[in-house]
């Protein structure tokens, strides 16, 4: 199934070459959790990280659906 | 150095100051060493009485009426008691000015103030606060700056100045290191903040640094800012227009009267630590560096938060348009750190060609989802070019921007008509945006009714549901529909709506130190009053809360000042343990509130948007503010009945009156 990944600011830079703008889609197998998907983009997977799913924070062992969009950006005090 | 004040001819009706004996040895020993024998801190601190270490001790009161200054002594205990900056501050308005009085009336006092860790080795220590009484609010302001002139005006040897009266004529202040003195400013009056504060660096002194208003404060535009160094803003709640009020129109400070140390190595040594640690986070990668603030539209946009065609949305379709990414590509020249700071989230831009041409500072995110979101704009460069204006006539950008977009709503809602703004005005007109930015900085035509702010706006043309203000001050960016945390505080802040009085959204959305959830109301009254002491503490010091959230308390959740605390022992000799700086933070909070109270500023509330129409779209859609589920929990944590007035067994002990 597919899932969408989004990359805030400076974790774009661990979306895969040539992705435009900050949003690239992955194949997962179902029953993926949040983990799974993002463990290949290398991004810290700790409370360094900010992790959420459609809008809302979730924890790493959250279970994805087939049109989901995970989204990451560091942790950090802003605007 | 060229020279002295005084000696230069230029100025005209100058009331020179009454340069007192007061003035410390340690200018003296400064002087001798300019003379080709340099005088090490060292020296220079053997000549100063034991007990001023961090704090100089010393006021410049400028009475602006009869064009007089003094100079006056603060009690240690007051210092101690209040920490400084933004608490010795509300500590002299509280004594001084009747809060019911006129705003813009010369019986208000216009306060600059400096904290202890200002002009001190401390990372980001080069904050100042500007304190009066706010008219746009009616209630208390107090709007904080870095930039240069923070530690230049705590190197003149005064911890702070209080203006007051008015001055007959258009004046500025000049106060050297051994000098002070009122000059005319007729010949600047109209002038904006760049041309100002290049004419005022090239009448007193090349080195020195410059505060002014522009055409916005001098106009008595209620969102008026007193911009420093050409591009920082003392930005929010009118202090500008304050300013205007007296017929001051600008402060320029020199000097070298740097702070001592009650111990100096230690607190020199761990300035170096937190610098190092700050230094390899910034390697391991910033996103203020890189980005400035300018990231966060991504980010609240993903949590449906970004303030949209005012307020009635909580996404924005333009959102890609106009964040960080975009602006680092197309408009960054570099990033543009206050002085001595690590972090760097100031930005130097330009708009290279077109009709948005320019250059200068900004935007931050509070700009772009002013200008940006809520006016319906998706042009960066015009967003870009709005900053450039507010920044060059002295208005602050978040109730400017806001403000405009409440004037949109009300133009398409039919509750406008075109005859009164003399143009069509709707969202994501981004060139009649930039027109009216110009038009309330001049009160021209419909700019007079958009310079008294969109509470007083809406509230004239019949529809006071259209403005989103607290304490009739603009919302910054985030919707508390979706952030609790934010609208408890919103309600609550002793300025109005403000972020810069308890950001929640650090825990709420972006998860400094921890994470917390976005809508819950669970334990927000707890949160929302810690960060409200932390912000307090943070702006009594003098050090920028980007740095301080992070460095300055436990790691673990953001509870105890411990670094901060050891700064503050290390600078002033005071012996401050976390808990008792905490409490002073809670004494300048309690001591504010008492002042917002007796104004008459009593209802802890926010609009009718925010409580009772539902985000329509977006991750929070269908949520309003549920606000009185936790103002009880907060009232009972703050120590204050259900008024939210403070109780006397809560004054008592905090040592109020």
């Amino acid at each position: 199934m597919k899932v969408y990944v989004k990359l805030i600011a400076t974790y774009r830079e661990h979306l895969p070459p040539g992705t435009q703008g900050n949003t690239t889609s992955v194949e997962v197998r179902p029953g993926s959790s949040v983990e799974e998907v993002l463990t290949p983009f290398g991004i810290p997977l700790d409370a360094s990280s900010v992790i959420a799913v459609n809008g809302r924070t979730v924890p790493l062992d959250t279970t994805v659906s087939e049109g989901d969009k995970v989204v990451a950006f560091s942790a950090v005090a802003g605007g | 150095m060229s020279g002295r004040i005084g000696r230069t001819g230029k100025s005209s009706k100058a009331a020179k100051s009454s340069k007192t004996a007061k003035r410390s040895k340690a200018a003296k020993a400064r002087k001798s060493g300019k003379n080709g024998s340099p005088v090490t801190t060292a020296e220079a601190r053997d000549t100063r009485s034991s007990e001023k270490y961090g704090w100089h001790g010393r006021l410049l009161r400028v009475d602006l009426t009869h064009e007089k200054t003094s100079i006056e002594e603060i009690d240690p205990q007051v210092s101690k008691a209040f920490i400084g900056g933004r608490g010795v501050a509300i500590r002299y308005l509280y004594d001084e000015v009747d809060p019911r009085v006129d705003p813009l009336s010369p019986a208000n006092k216009l306060i600059f103030a400096t904290g202890p860790l200002t002009a001190t080795t401390a990372p980001t220590g080069n904050r100042y606060m500007v304190v009066t009484k706010s008219p746009l609010t009616g209630a208390l302001a107090h709007s904080n700056a870095g930039g240069h002139f923070p530690t230049w005006m705590k190197r003149t040897g005064f911890d702070l100045f209080i203006f007051e009266g008015k001055a007959a004529q258009p004046v500025y202040l000049w106060v050297d290191e051994d000098a002070v003195e009122i000059r005319s400013a007729k010949h600047l009056w109209g002038k904006d903040v760049p041309t100002t504060t290049d004419a005022l660096l090239a009448e007193t002194d090349p080195n020195a640094k410059v505060a002014c208003i522009g055409p916005a404060g001098e106009n008595l535009v209620l969102m008026a800012a007193i911009m420093n160094d050409k591009d920082r803003a003392a930005g929010r709640s009118g202090v500008g227009a304050v300013m205007g009020s007296k017929n001051l129109k600008g402060v320029v400070v020199n000097g070298r009267e740097n702070p001592a140390f009650a111990e100096d190595e230690a607190m020199r040594e761990l300035s170096v630590t937190i610098a190092k640690e700050v230094g390899a986070d910034m390697l391991a990668g910033s996103l203020l560096r890189k980005y400035g603030t300018a990231y966060v539209p991504q980010v609240t946009n993903e949590f449906g938060i970004l303030p949209t065609h005012n307020w009635q949305a909580g996404t924005f379709e333009g959102v890609d348009s106009i964040d960080g990414p975009t602006l680092t590509a197309q408009y960054l020249i570099r990033p543009k750190p206050c002085y001595r700071c690590p972090i760097a989230c100031g930005r130097l831009t330009e708009v290279p060609e077109g009709k948005y041409a320019g250059k200068g500072e900004g935007p931050e995110y509070e700009t772009i989802s002013a200008f940006g979101s809520a006016c319906g704009v998706d042009d960066l460069a015009a967003v870009t070019r709005a900053n450039y204006w507010c920044n060059e006539l002295g208005m602050d950008t978040i109730s400017a921007g806001m403000t405009i977009a409440a004037a949109m709503e009300m133009y398409e809602k039919g509750f406008l008509p075109k005859e009164h703004i003399g143009q069509p005005l709707r969202f994501g007109d981004a060139d009649a945006m930039i027109e009216m930015v110009q038009k309330m900085a001049y009160r021209e035509g419909f700019g007079d009714e958009l310079a008294q702010g969109s509470y007083r706006l809406a509230e004239k043309y019949g529809h006071p549901e259209i403005a989103v203000t607290a304490r009739k001050q603009e919302f910054p960016g985030y919707d508390p529909r979706g952030a609790q945390g934010m609208g408890l505080l919103y309600a609550t802040s002793n300025k109005g709506a403000s972020h810069m009085e308890g950001d929640v959204v650090y825990e709420e959305l972006f998860g400094v130190p921890v994470k917390e959830e976005l809508l819950t109301v669970e334990g927000k009254g707890e949160l929302v009053a810690r960060f409200q002491d932390a912000f307090a503490l943070i702006d009594a010091s003098g050090l920028c809360v980007f740095l301080a959230l992070r460095y300055m308390f436990s790691k673990e959740r953001m509870i105890l000042p411990t670094r901060l605390s050891q700064l503050m022992k290390l600078t002033t000799g005071v012996d401050y343990s976390p808990s008792e700086i905490l409490k002073a933070a809670e004494r300048v909070y309690n001591l504010e509130r008492l002042f917002l109270l007796a104004a008459g500023s009593t209802e802890d509330t926010l609009p009718p948007r925010m409580l009772e129409e539902p985000l329509p779209d977006g991750p929070a859609r269908g949520q309003v503010s549920r606000l009185g589920e936790m103002l009880p929990e907060f009232y009972k944590i703050r120590g204050w009945n259900e008024h939210g007035v403070p109780t006397p067994e809560k004054l008592a002990e905090l040592g109020l009156p």
